[in-house]
């Protein structure tokens, strides 16, 4: 898999890189707006992450060339600017999603998966982690085929947990993730205890290995068992 | 003390200082003209005695002064009196004609007739003079009320017209806040010190709003500038969380990590209020404010579960109004969010909707909080929490763009928020 990070911070593309590249994917980086128009010309990507404020030009204007160019990859704006004209604009001239800076790069990561599944869907849209199947449209888990009774919560946990494998999560990104819309109220992250709880019960329970490991201090990872 | 309008202060001292000269002028008008009278009355007799001896009556026999007093009422010759010189006396004595005594004015006098000394007594009766003073007093008392109430209405008049662009100023002073309304547009006047107070007052206002504005900008672009290298900082440390960390390594990560969140959240909260107060945020909206509460709800609840807060909702009427939905949502989550940080372990909220007002009540802290200073931003009850100290000022703001009104009260150890609509 290949994605194009537009960004004009070299330090913030480099962590996107750096995170992004022990799952298997693969980034470039164009820190201008003239690089980023060459790359998209040269080559096809899975994906582009877009910063909307570029040295030698604006991001809508490449999201503009890429519907004159008839382009189809997926575009997910990443940017400073948090207003509703500014996110309805994205999104009307092609962006595929929207993220405020400062984000998570767990964040950044599952919302890149589930676009790029969205794009690629064929007929079937599913997550196989060995004996765990997830079915995206249908929301069902099952594990071994038995089908496993999750909340809205739980699953988007589950989502949010596999897609980060063998990452560390931290509990302010698990729980902003759980919070959507409402993250900027939490002032306390360890509600997110009570629904890891929950899942890893369930799972095994279901005869699913123990996949969710506690990080001291810092969180959780998803972690296949040696 | 009590403030008194501007022009009636200056009439009432007009109005004082008639009433003291009416009252010392009207006595002592009334003496003088008397006075005046007396003196006239007194010049009359004695100029009637001297033509009585110049005319020669000085060959006038006893039967001739008989006749004379027989024929003048006023003039009697009576036999020496033992008066030697001219002495006027002022006497009340009975007049037949009216039936009452009257004041008089009588000369006794010392005349010789045919070398016979004799009294010459004459009276003049003083009604007329009575009369006449207090007529005379009585115009002179009602020419200075007219004038007096002239002098008074035309300064009242004039005053007025004067003080005008003055009272323009200062409605328009009264209505004027500098993060809501255009500047006021005073009207001309030509009196110099009108003109002077205008000048300076849209100088004042003229560079007050340039400070404010550039204030609230520097706020938004502050925040909007800090986005940047807060994303740094966290995907830095999303990066750095993922090597192979020691215990304490791990455990500072962490606490980094909750900072990163920490901070972020308050860069959010300013950017809001600078986006409030660019008024970003002015559509309206029909609201029913039960549905907004029950929407994030579940959210809240499991946010209040970690002190076993127990959310309860008393929905006593459907709270409709109107205002920007966005807002109203960000005011209620804050309400929420109120509630359960400062709340105690094992407490309670209640969220009571009633015909126009919307109450979060809660238990907390055994005082009550300064309401004066709670709405300010940054204003802190308990330094160690977790607020950033925002949230009312947010939640004041938010009632302030839409015209709502938010009250604190502390009754039986519980935290009363109420939003009037």
């Amino acid at each position: 898999m290949k994605i194009l990070i537009i960004e004009d911070e070299r330090e913030i593309a480099q962590s996107i890189k750096d995170y992004f590249k022990t799952n298997g994917i693969q980034c470039e980086t164009a820190e201008n707006y003239d690089l980023a128009l060459t790359k998209i010309d040269s080559y096809d990507y899975d994906c582009i992450l877009l910063d909307l404020m570029l040295p030698d030009g604006d991001g809508f204007d490449i999201l503009k060339e890429l519907k004159a160019k008839n382009k189809t990859e997926g575009v997910i704006i990443i940017s400073a600017k948090e207003n509703l004209e500014t996110r309805l604009e994205g999104f009307n001239l092609g962006a595929d999603d929207y993220l405020t800076k400062p984000f998570h790069l767990a964040e950044l990561l599952v919302r890149m998966q589930a676009l790029i599944r969205r794009k690629n869907f064929k007929g079937s849209n599913s997550i196989i982690f060995n004996e765990i199947v997830v079915e995206i449209f249908s929301k069902t888990v099952a594990v071994n085929d038995i089908k496993l009774d999750l909340t809205k919560k739980e699953l988007d946990l589950l989502l949010f947990l596999i897609g980060n494998e063998n990452k560390v999560l931290s509990k302010s990104a698990i729980a902003e993730h759980l919070s959507g819309d409402m993250a900027d109220m939490l002032d306390n992250h360890d509600f997110i205890y009570a629904h890891i709880k929950n899942l890893k019960k369930k799972l095994t329970h279901a005869g699913s290995g123990d996949y969710i490991k506690t990080v001291y201090g810092l969180g959780y990872k998803w972690e296949n068992e040696q | 003390m009590s403030n008194k309008k501007l022009l009636l202060k200056t009439t009432n001292s007009f109005l004082i200082y008639a009433v003291i000269i009416l009252l010392i002028a009207a006595p002592v008008f009334y003496y003088i003209c008397q006075w005046l009278y007396i003196y006239e009355t007194d010049e009359v007799l004695l100029f009637h005695k001297g033509a009585f001896v110049n005319e020669s009556h000085s060959n006038y026999q006893a039967s001739d002064i008989a006749a004379w007093n027989k024929y003048n009422h006023n003039v009697t010759i009576v036999p020496d009196m033992g008066v030697t010189k001219d002495s006027i006396v002022g006497e009340m004595i009975f007049e037949a004609i009216a039936n009452e005594k009257e004041p008089f004015r009588i000369l006794y006098a010392p005349v010789e007739i045919n070398g016979k000394k004799y009294t010459y007594i004459e009276k003049r009766n003083l009604v007329e003079m009575e009369g006449m003073v207090i007529s005379v007093a009585f115009m002179f008392l009602f020419i200075i009320i007219i004038l007096l109430i002239g002098i008074i209405w035309i300064s009242k008049k004039s005053a007025a017209k004067i003080w005008k662009p003055f009272y323009n100023t200062l409605s328009q002073i009264e209505e004027f806040e500098i993060d809501k309304n255009s500047p006021p547009q005073f009207i001309a006047t030509d009196i110099d010190e009108f003109d002077r107070l205008n000048k300076s007052l849209e100088r004042l206002i003229e560079k007050n709003t340039v400070i404010y504005k550039s204030q609230r900008e520097f706020v938004e672009n502050a925040a909007h500038e800090l986005q940047t290298p807060l994303a740094l900082f966290q995907t830095k440390i999303d990066t750095l969380q993922q090597l192979d960390l020691t215990r304490e390594q791990s455990e500072l990560v962490g606490s980094l990590n909750k900072d990163v969140s920490r901070l972020s959240r308050l860069n959010k909260n300013l950017l809001l209020l600078s986006k409030i107060d660019n008024e970003i945020y002015l559509e309206q909206e029909a609201i029913i404010l039960n549905e907004y509460i029950d929407k994030n709800l579940d959210f809240f609840i499991e946010q209040a579960q970690a002190k076993n807060v127990k959310i309860n909702t008393h929905f006593k009427n459907i709270l409709r109004t109107k205002g920007n939905t966005a807002l109203t949502e960000v005011l209620l989550n804050n309400l929420f969010l109120n509630a359960i940080r400062h709340n105690i372990k094992n407490g309670v909220i209640d969220i009571i909707t009633e015909n126009n007002s919307l109450k979060f009540v809660n238990t907390g802290q055994q005082t009550p909080l300064g309401a004066q200073s709670i709405f300010n931003r940054f204003s802190k009850v308990n330094p160690s929490s977790q607020g950033n100290g925002l949230g009312l000022a947010i939640i004041k703001k938010i009632c302030e763009i839409n015209k709502w009104e938010i009250r604190y009260s502390f009754n039986d150890n519980l935290h009363t928020f109420e939003v009037i609509f």
